[in-house]
């Protein structure tokens, strides 16, 4: 797998600032006024949960639900990492609101012509190795970007070296691992952070999907040896029929 | 002279019409103010009544025409043949009314055909829309000879009769296979909301719950049809043939519970059962409509024999199915979500005006063309039967 860009975000040195969401807005066009939760005219925000500044946005998911659940593959995971929306081939069924299990991606419920909306780190901005806008407008890089691989050592390295790090980093298991990783100095279940498995999410319905051979198959076998069966019965019934009236005759 | 070509007035034909005013001004307000003046849904519940009672209950309903078909036609109880045609109807209505209902539901319908040509093998939905559009050309294609019977040209539609003849076997096993397909993948969209989902209601196996209580919906809604049709629009079907087929649900409701109860307590959401919670009272709702009170109604043979009894235990079934369904769709998503959603009344009205229209054009489908046998009204039997007279 080539390499992929990621984003950690350490919970300890942010001063909730909202430079992150201003800058978002502001690379979006979007209205700059502060929002307390995403919506569709802000993908990033920064929370506050027992004393500590909680930057929420799209995790950007190593093996993303919204996109093994998007029907006409409008949410797609790039080589280079960002989860990214095609908005020409979205229909609005809204299934990937349904399936992300860090309820992330926001619908435009209040336009004629809906679409989702959320982060996709930067994906313009990354393609021509720049970071994202978040991260650049950070005055105290409490977040920081980069090489995925690079961006997790750093977050071990943090960790390991001081104490006061709860000993795990969120995202680097989340659901197969995420592209968005937080480090903290409190339980992240104080923070707000959903409590998911290990497993990636398209798992759960790869299996049904796999079966569709077998169905397909056995099934088809099975009503076509049960016609058969139904037919041939039916035959012989006629043709007992037939030899019963022949001797009736003959007498 | 009388002017018989006004339609009367009269007390269904009042409600009809109301009815359909009031989903027509929530499709003006769907599609000219949007889902945030038409709906209560929000980011936390995506989903609410147009698919829960829309889709789910719709193509749930539908389940009665495949089951019906391949009983007849691979299986041959031939008992069933009068209402093959009535069955087949009521799902291809039902699953015309749910395309109907798409077009509402989603965000950007005029995008409907992207399916087609956008694939996404890994999406669960993806599969579902393909069996929606192959299941109704299929259904179409079972139900066509009733309306080709009417064709005045003789050659054109002995030829095409014919052929049909040729195909129907084929249609009725590809039609099973592929409705047995959707009922699946509706449950098995679900297994995505794993952690949203209430353990009373998330199981790894939704597409087989899904598919095992369908059927006997599809069956109870059925006879629920063919029964109406028998009180008010001169049909005469053995209701002999309409208690054989409720014998067929009480076995498959049986089934349907042992697995639900064995799926409960290997997961472990049984240890809800008992939590006094408002989830668990809704579970036991659901489970005394759908499988309690009709597998004990149907075990008592004044129930079944009784054509009226049969008809209120039928609609205990397709209500619990009912239930079923909204539970998994809006219920069962509330405590994770923490939104209570309580659907606008353009959603409820909206709803409600498509399965109307579906119900009255099988009202008249039933009075025009040959979908059940009819008993003749005394003056037309003497026409036809000059002799007699």
């Amino acid at each position: 797998m080539p390499r992929t860009k990621a984003i950690l975000i350490d919970i300890t040195k942010c001063i909730g600032c909202l430079s992150c969401e201003k800058a978002c807005k502001e690379i979006h066009g979007f209205p700059s006024d502060t929002e307390p939760k995403l919506s569709p005219t802000a993908l990033t925000v920064v929370e506050e949960h027992s004393d500590r500044f909680v930057r929420r946005l799209c995790m950007n998911c190593q093996d993303p639900a919204c996109a093994s659940a998007c029907l006409v593959g409008a949410l797609k995971k790039t080589e280079l990492g960002p989860v990214t929306y095609e908005s020409s081939k979205c229909i609005g069924c809204r299934y990937c609101i349904v399936a992300c299990p860090f309820n992330v991606p926001r619908y435009e419920w209040s336009k004629l012509v809906p679409f989702v909306k959320k982060c996709d780190m930067c994906y313009a901005r990354q393609v021509k190795g720049q970071p994202p806008a978040c991260v650049e407008a950070c005055p105290v890089q409490a977040s920081i970007s980069g090489w995925r691989d690079e961006i997790l050592e750093e977050a071990q390295r943090r960790v390991l070296l001081d104490s006061k790090y709860v000993k795990h980093i969120y995202g680097s298991e989340e659901v197969g691992g995420t592209s968005v990783f937080f480090i903290s100095d409190v339980p992240f279940e104080k923070l707000g952070f959903s409590n998911v498995s290990s497993q990636p999410m398209p798992v759960l319905t790869a299996n049904a999907l796999g079966d569709i051979p077998t169905v397909v198959f056995v099934g088809g076998g099975l009503l076509a040896g049960l016609y058969w069966i139904t037919n041939r019965r039916k035959q012989v019934a006629l043709f007992e029929a037939q030899e019963s009236t022949r001797t009736n005759e003959k007498e | 002279m009388s002017k018989s070509w006004l339609p009367k007035i009269t007390f269904w034909r009042t409600v009809v019409a109301l009815i359909f005013a009031a989903g027509a001004y929530s499709a003006y307000a769907r599609f000219a103010l949007g889902f945030h003046q038409s709906t209560n849904l929000v980011d936390a519940q995506p989903w609410g009544l147009w698919v829960g009672l829309g889709t789910l209950c719709g193509v749930g309903i539908s389940a009665g025409g495949f089951a019906i078909a391949a009983a007849v036609y691979l299986l041959g109880f031939e008992r069933y043949r009068p209402v093959i045609r009535a069955a087949v109807l009521l799902s291809f209505l039902g699953y015309l009314s749910v395309i109907v209902g798409m077009m509402y539901e989603l965000g950007l319908p005029w995008r409907i055909w992207h399916p087609i040509v956008m694939w996404n093998r890994r999406s669960v939905l993806f599969e579902v829309s393909w069996c929606v559009m192959l299941y109704s050309t299929v259904l179409a294609l079972e139900f066509s000879p009733s309306l080709v019977e009417r064709i005045p040209w003789v050659g054109l539609r002995q030829f095409y009769l014919k052929w049909h003849q040729q195909i129907l076997i084929g249609l009725v096993m590809v039609g099973a296979i592929l409705s047995s397909l959707h009922q699946s993948f509706l449950g098995g969209l679900y297994l995505l909301a794993k952690g949203k989902l209430d353990p009373l209601w998330y199981s790894q196996y939704l597409p087989t719950l899904f598919y095992l209580s369908a059927v006997p919906a599809g069956l109870a809604a059925t006879i629920m049809a063919v029964f109406l049709c028998n009180r008010s629009l001169h049909t005469r079907v053995d209701p002999g043939i309409l208690t054989e087929m409720s014998q067929v649900i009480a076995p498959l409701l049986y089934v349907y519970a042992v697995l639900r109860g064995i799926d409960l307590f290997t997961h472990g959401g049984a240890s809800y059962l008992w939590m006094w919670r408002e989830e668990t009272l809704l579970f036991w709702l659901e489970i005394g409509l759908f499988v309690l009170a009709p597998i004990f109604l149907l075990s008592r043979q004044s129930v079944r024999r009784n054509p009226h009894s049969l008809y209120w235990t039928c609609a205990l079934v397709v209500m619990g199915f009912m239930a079923n369904r909204l539970n998994v769709s809006i219920t069962a998503f509330q405590r994770s979500s923490g939104f209570y959603y309580v659907p606008k009344w353009t959603e409820f009205a909206l709803t409600i005006a498509t399965v109307t229209a579906a119900a009255v054009a099988f009202h008249y489908a039933v009075v025009y063309l040959e979908i059940l046998p009819k008993n003749l009204s005394p003056n037309k039997w003497i026409a036809e039967n000059p002799a007699a007279a």
